[in-house]
């Protein structure tokens, strides 16, 4: 993300100098930004720590008494009022003013604070689901490629002809991807099948490497899903790879070694 | 009549004095503070406290009763210190640095986006629960820099009232402030403390 709060945002914001709309946009933009999630708490925290740190001198006893004793002594005619200054005065209790002050002080601590601690609750929550919803794909693929492997069953299409197996997907999918046609030392592709990830049709390419099989799976990204590409290195012993391009997730697994599962994705993704 | 004027007029001063001491002594100990972050001398932050009463309390004829009281005082305070002697000796200690970045810069402008760090929060918190390295790295602010962190954070004021307390533009405190914390943050990251924590 190229376009980060700025600092004279971020201080804005943890001075609550931010007016209605900018704090809307703000806080829309820290929903969807961990690194200014975290410069902005850093900077509340820093406030915070400099007010404690900041209040650090008090004054001697004597000096409340002096100063008492410099109000009550001084000369009333030295401030004489023009006009009548308790007309012009609001009438209000000044014990009233100071509470008054002190709620609105309390309120707004309290708004920030509450504020601060939503927006950290809604960035927790919503990166644990995208971490939960994460581990449930990679499961999910993991299963289905065990299971492929367990049924020793011949793919639905048995070709190592990509003119074969790419053609066999139209109908069955709602979009479409390239096949390489040059593969990485010792690979084949041997096959596909039509298989539903998320209860959403999915093309999963049957490839050996040597001995060892790959299941590559394609799938369209839905609109709006952004943290569902599979992050995970590895699964159960089994290794996985995978890129997006345009609206769609690729992910390779295999017990392969990660040098030539890399050199298959990267070259499936060189063809897209 | 004339009794009852007396016991009116009487009413009316007693009323204003009252009013000047409600409003400024609950101030004493946050004027008093302030005071002494500046002239970093406990007897000095005293004659300037003492002083800056003396002159609002004169001055509190043509104080605007709507107006805001703590910016009024507080800048008073300000004033009074500058022509102190301690206040000189500030003023003519600043860097060149700092004079030469204020001039025009606002905001975001002072302060580049890669002079941010980019260290973990929980790092920053140990940190920042570090009361002595904070007063050190606050100590070590130039006095531009410290006033409007005692002004913003410690005194909680909002950027309009500094501005009309330090005489400068909204644009120029909030470069300030930038400016402040990012004096904070590197004074901090330099905390020994910090540094043996990483290792």
């Amino acid at each position: 993300m190229s376009d980060h709060l700025s600092p004279a945002k971020l201080n804005a914001l943890a001075d609550g100098e931010l007016a209605l709309d900018q704090f809307a946009s703000v806080t829309e933009h820290l929903h969807n930004c961990s690194q200014c999630t975290s410069r902005a708490l850093e900077q509340s925290l820093l406030k915070s720590a400099t007010m404690r740190a900041g209040r650090r001198y008090t004054p001697a006893d004597g000096l409340l008494e002096q100063m008492e004793r410099l109000v009550s002594s001084q000369d009333s005619s030295n401030w004489t009022a023009k006009d009548n200054l308790e007309s012009r005065r609001p009438a209000i209790n000044p014990s009233s003013r100071r509470m008054a002050w002190a709620g609105w002080a309390v309120a707004a601590s309290l708004l920030v604070s509450a504020a601060g601690l939503t927006v950290m609750q809604l960035h927790t929550r919503s990166a644990q689901t995208a971490a939960t919803e994460r581990t449930a794909l990679a499961t999910e693929l993991g299963d289905q490629h065990i299971a492929t492997l367990a049924a020793n069953l011949p793919p639905q299409v048995l070709s190592s002809d990509r003119h074969t197996v790419k053609p066999w997907f139209q109908g069955k999918l709602p979009f479409t991807f390239n096949l390489p046609e040059n593969l990485p030392e010792d690979t084949k592709l041997e096959g596909a099948n039509l298989t539903y990830v998320h209860n959403r049709p999915t093309a999963q390419l049957l490839y050996s490497i040597g001995r060892h099989r790959v299941s590559v799976f394609v799938r369209q990204r839905q609109n709006g899903e952004e943290q569902s590409d599979v992050t995970l290195t590895q699964l159960a012993g089994f290794r996985l790879a995978g890129f997006r391009t345009g609206n769609l997730d690729v992910t390779a697994i295999s017990d392969v070694d990660p040098a030539r599962l890399t050199a298959l994705v990267l070259s499936i993704e060189h063809i897209q | 009549m004339t009794l009852l004027r007396w016991k009116r007029t009487t009413r009316e001063e007693s009323a204003r004095s009252t009013t000047f001491e409600d409003l400024a002594l609950p101030l004493l100990p946050a004027l008093y503070n302030v005071a002494h972050w500046l002239t970093r001398n406990p007897t000095d932050a005293e004659d300037l406290v003492q002083e800056t009463m003396l002159k609002a309390l004169r001055g509190f004829a043509g104080f605007e009763p709507d107006s805001n009281f703590k910016a009024w005082i507080f800048r008073i305070l300000r004033n009074t210190f500058l022509t102190s002697r301690s206040g000189l000796t500030a003023r003519y200690t600043v860097s060149l640095e700092e004079e030469i970045h204020e001039d025009g810069e606002t905001g975001a402008a002072a302060v580049p986006e890669g002079t941010i760090d980019r260290e973990t929060p929980e790092l920053n918190l140990i940190r920042l629960s570090d009361r002595s390295a904070l007063h050190t790295a606050m100590e070590q602010l130039p006095p531009p820099l410290l006033e409007v962190v005692l002004l913003c954070d410690v005194e909680e004021m909002k950027y309009k009232e500094i501005a009309a307390i330090l005489n400068i533009p909204i644009g120029t405190v909030m470069s300030r402030i930038a400016r402040a914390r990012l004096h904070l943050r590197r004074s901090l990251s330099g905390n020994p403390f910090t540094k043996e924590l990483r290792a």
